[in-house]
């Protein structure tokens, strides 16, 4: 009878090639062959891999269709590499959308081609600062197309290190250092991403699942405010549309996206380990500097026969109330008109484009979105002497 | 590529297809070398060049050296080879830190010195490749491995894609006797590649990117005071976050190469259960500290020397470690800590180690207490930008900041002391064994759900492409 020891040894397959002689043909690397052999545990493997599969598989299907029955559809995921499949659509007379998620949302590519006479490239991201994505078209030599650029104060004079500015600064990067690997990746994952909903990032992943768990937390801790729940669509064209629950007034969803805006767009306190007098000087010298950087950006820009049109897009609700009273239009708005002498177009000019409301308070709707562009291309024309 | 990327899993089935479904060996080989230039062009195609380049040449120092008829002569080849692979790692990873510390010193002087900032690309993986290259000639010197007379097998050592960019440092006298032969596919073999693939990015996708990195990233990017709690379980999440993102890249590398039939050595065993520092490095980076004690620390005298020329050999050797990590002083520093750990351990072992208390329950327990906590204090220093974000680090885990800020939430908190308090558990229950063994002790259902388990986490995850840290090595 074999020991306890020598089965398991022999479940653990410890090589026969181990003990035998070397082979003349063998040696022609030097020392013994095969030096080291990993055990394999001896385990009934084919209906291990059965079993994990067939469990994968279910918990995946059920999940996926959970995830559908609360509401939540297939959809793109807006990260840098589709950006960057976007940034290699500019050509050098392109019209470039960029700016924040109102530039993404308001805007309707067709209505744009049909009335611009181009298909611009939507190069807007959703909390995202416009400033990077500006140099970057700047200091590309061979752009001279059209910019239109969404404002929305709060993120268009985002400190540096901030969310907003790092996720537009992550965009530019990736465009410039993409690796095939990464292109390779993004062009896999999109039928994946088109078929499946339960695959979102910043929504389903783990970790933001984690997030929601109701913990309460120690006085004083850091909570980072939550970001809104999934509330439209994208495209391959990187086109975002408002879903219908969404847009439809007065719905859950709505209102839940209504009362995250609130504390993200609340300025967060200054930081306990600087006076408050100096870091206010601090930013105000960052708001000075981005406006700085822009001017000398859009200079360069026209320098070379480009054109920049800056865009305020409808917003409404508390929201509005918030915005208007921490930025107001004399702070930023008039400033970068005045700063950089590019014209701008401010929703609430204009009786044509002031009728909009926002479900959630911060887009329009699918289907505003594409009255909105319309009307708003005879004011982009004009903007832009066209 | 990454792991933990789509590309990856879909060149993954199609190499591991292909290469099963082809009958004969050079074949396969031809196969695997191809596939490893693909897996590394696809960050950089240009590198692969230069990646040739190094194998190839030190392909040719190893046979110049092997006919080489004195003992002069052969050092002087292995000089040439050590020269060619630690200038090509000097230029494209330590140029422009030398650059600077050279403008420092000009400066300490009065010379006003501003060097052009060379615009260099560090190619990935260079410090593993480096060495898998350089260990050849290494070894072929020491005449502990005679030279391959195929130069395609060669490049397939160096460049075996599991193994590549992030290690295991696999020395060419380990895998060129696996290239000899072929082995036949073994279902058990291939289907335990594949659960160490899948505990490797699990390690990496859930335990370090999810539940750990961004706890980790907050704490060392706070730019105010923090409390001593937030600042311990900080160092804790990037002790945990180091361990899972570089021990998952090495298990998923040792499970990719079991699937196609080699063998890469351990090259974590448990390390925070280590007692003692010796133990540690014995247990961290195995291929890495191998390399050092091998091929620096022996021919240094080893510790055949008198006590005072060991310490020093040992500090230099853990100097070199150090920053090899990285062209920056932080990681001179951690290396440092640690060579100094190591000369304290060793005297402290020469005046204690037969006294009876020494080897009790609660000593050993201590004493890995005490190597756990030193060990996340060079973390500090490994992690930390710079010295003054090292040195606010440090106070506050000292008790420096008295009314320092609370910043991680308590689902970080939690998050934070259930992983890394479960990872030293498991450290010290499997400290004197290996996984092997803990799987084959364990019922097949419980392997079932495990592995289900893991994917169905990894899936959850979505993952978002990280980088590996060791990659920038």
């Amino acid at each position: 009878m074999l020991s306890f020891t020598s089965n398991f040894k022999r479940r653990l397959r410890l090589p026969r090639l181990f003990f035998r002689k070397p082979l003349e043909i063998e040696s022609i690397h030097g020392g013994p062959p095969l030096e080291y052999v990993r055990p394999i545990p001896q385990l009934p493997w084919r209906g291990i891999i059965a079993a994990v599969v067939l469990i994968v598989v279910g918990a995946a299907s059920a999940w996926e269709i959970y995830c559908r029955s609360i509401g939540y559809g297939p959809t793109l995921n807006d990260n840098e590499d589709l950006w960057t499949s976007a940034r290699r659509r500019v050509k050098p007379d392109s019209f470039v959308i960029i700016g924040d998620s109102r530039g993404w949302f308001d805007l309707d590519l067709d209505e744009l081609e049909k009335g611009l006479g181009k298909r611009p490239v939507q190069l807007a991201m959703a909390g995202g600062c416009a400033y990077p994505v500006l140099a970057d078209l700047a200091n590309d030599k061979s752009f001279h197309g059209t910019v239109i650029c969404s404002v929305v104060p709060r993120l268009f004079v985002a400190p540096p290190s901030s969310p907003p500015m790092d996720r537009a600064e992550k965009a530019v990067r990736r465009s410039h250092t993409q690796t095939p690997a990464q292109r390779a990746s993004e062009y896999l994952a999109m039928p994946l991403e088109e078929h499946v909903a339960f695959l979102k990032q910043e929504e389903l992943t783990l970790d933001d699942l984690l997030k929601r768990l109701p913990i309460p937390n120690r006085p004083n801790a850091q909570v980072r405010p939550r970001l809104p729940p999934y509330f439209g669509t994208l495209d391959r064209e990187r086109r975002a549309r408002m879903i219908e629950e969404c847009a439809r007034p007065g719905s859950e969803l709505a209102r839940m996206t209504q009362k995250i805006w609130i504390p993200l767009f609340t300025p967060p306190p200054p930081p306990t380990y600087i006076p408050e007098e100096e870091f206010e000087k601090m930013i105000g010298q960052a708001i000075s500097q981005r406006f700085n950087d822009v001017a000398a950006a859009v200079q360069k820009l026209q320098a070379r026969g480009g054109k920049i049109v800056f865009v305020r897009f409808p917003y409404s609700g508390e929201l509005k109330q918030l915005e208007d009273r921490e930025m107001p239009r004399a702070g930023i708005w008039d400033r970068v008109l005045k700063d950089t002498g590019a014209p701008g177009i401010y929703y609430e000019d204009f009786r044509d484009l002031a009728g909009f409301s926002c479900p959630e308070w911060s887009h329009l709707s699918a289907g505003d979105s594409v009255e909105f562009s319309k009307r708003l291309i005879p004011h982009l024309r004009a903007a832009l002497e066209m | 590529m990454l792991f933990n990327s789509l590309t990856f899993v879909v060149f993954f089935v199609v190499v591991v297809a292909a290469y099963w479904s082809i009958r004969f060996w050079n074949a396969r080989k031809n196969l695997l070398v191809i596939a490893s230039y693909v897996f590394y062009g696809a960050w950089n195609p240009p590198f692969a060049a230069l990646l040739f380049s190094t194998t190839a040449m030190d392909f040719w120092l190893g046979r110049q050296m092997s006919r080489a008829k004195g003992h002069r002569s052969r050092r002087a080849w292995l000089v040439a080879s050590v020269c060619m692979n630690l200038s090509m790692l000097g230029f494209f990873k330590y140029g422009n830190f030398l650059l600077e510390n050279f403008q420092w010193l000009l400066a300490r002087i009065g010379i006003i010195y501003q060097p052009p900032h060379l615009d260099i690309l560090l190619p990935v993986g260079i410090s593993f490749y480096t060495f898998h290259s350089l260990s050849y000639t290494l070894d072929i010197y020491r005449s502990v491995l005679k030279p391959t007379k195929s130069l395609r097998d060669f490049v397939l050592a160096v460049s075996f894609f599991p193994q590549l960019v992030a290690g295991p440092i696999v020395r060419a006298g380990d895998f060129l006797p696996q290239l000899v032969r072929p082995q036949p596919l073994r279902t058990g073999q291939f289907f335990w590649g594949l659960l160490l693939m899948t505990l490797g990015l699990f390690e990496k996708i859930v335990l370090a990117d999810t539940m750990l990195s961004g706890s980790a990233d907050r704490i060392f990017g706070y730019a105010g005071p923090l409390m001593a709690v937030d600042s311990w379980l900080g160092v804790m999440a990037f002790a945990g976050q180091i361990f899972f993102d570089f021990a998952g890249y090495s298990t998923c590398a040792i499970g990719a190469a079991l699937c196609l039939g080699f063998h890469l050595k351990d090259n974590f065993r448990f390390p925070y259960a280590a007692i003692g520092f010796s133990d540690f490095w014995r247990r961290w980076h195995i291929s890495l500290s191998t390399f050092l004690r091998d091929y620096l620390y022996i021919p240094l005298g080893g510790n055949q020397v008198r006590p005072v020329r060991a310490g020093t050999n040992l500090v230099v050797v853990m100097f070199l470690g150090g920053l090899w990590h990285g062209a920056a002083w932080t990681f001179v520093v951690w290396g440092l800590l640690h060579g100094s750990y190591l000369v304290v351990e060793r005297v402290l072992r020469g005046l204690f180690e037969h006294r009876a208390w020494a080897n009790t329950l609660a000593t050993r327990l201590l004493g890995g207490f005490a190597t756990l906590a030193a060990v996340c204090i060079a973390w500090v220093f490994f992690r930390a930008p710079n010295f003054t974000v090292a040195a606010r680090m440090l106070g506050g885990m000292f008790g420096g900041h008295p009314h320092g800020d609370a910043i991680l939430t308590t689902r970080e908190m939690l998050q934070i002391a259930f992983v890394t308090g479960g990872m030293i558990l498991v450290h010290w229950s499997l400290r004197d064994s290996n996984i092997e063994t803990a799987v084959l002790r364990a019922p097949p259902w419980i392997v079932t759900a495990a592995w289900a388990f893991m994917a169905c986490a990894i899936i959850l995850t979505q993952g978002n492409s990280n980088a590996f840290i060791y990659f920038q090595f």
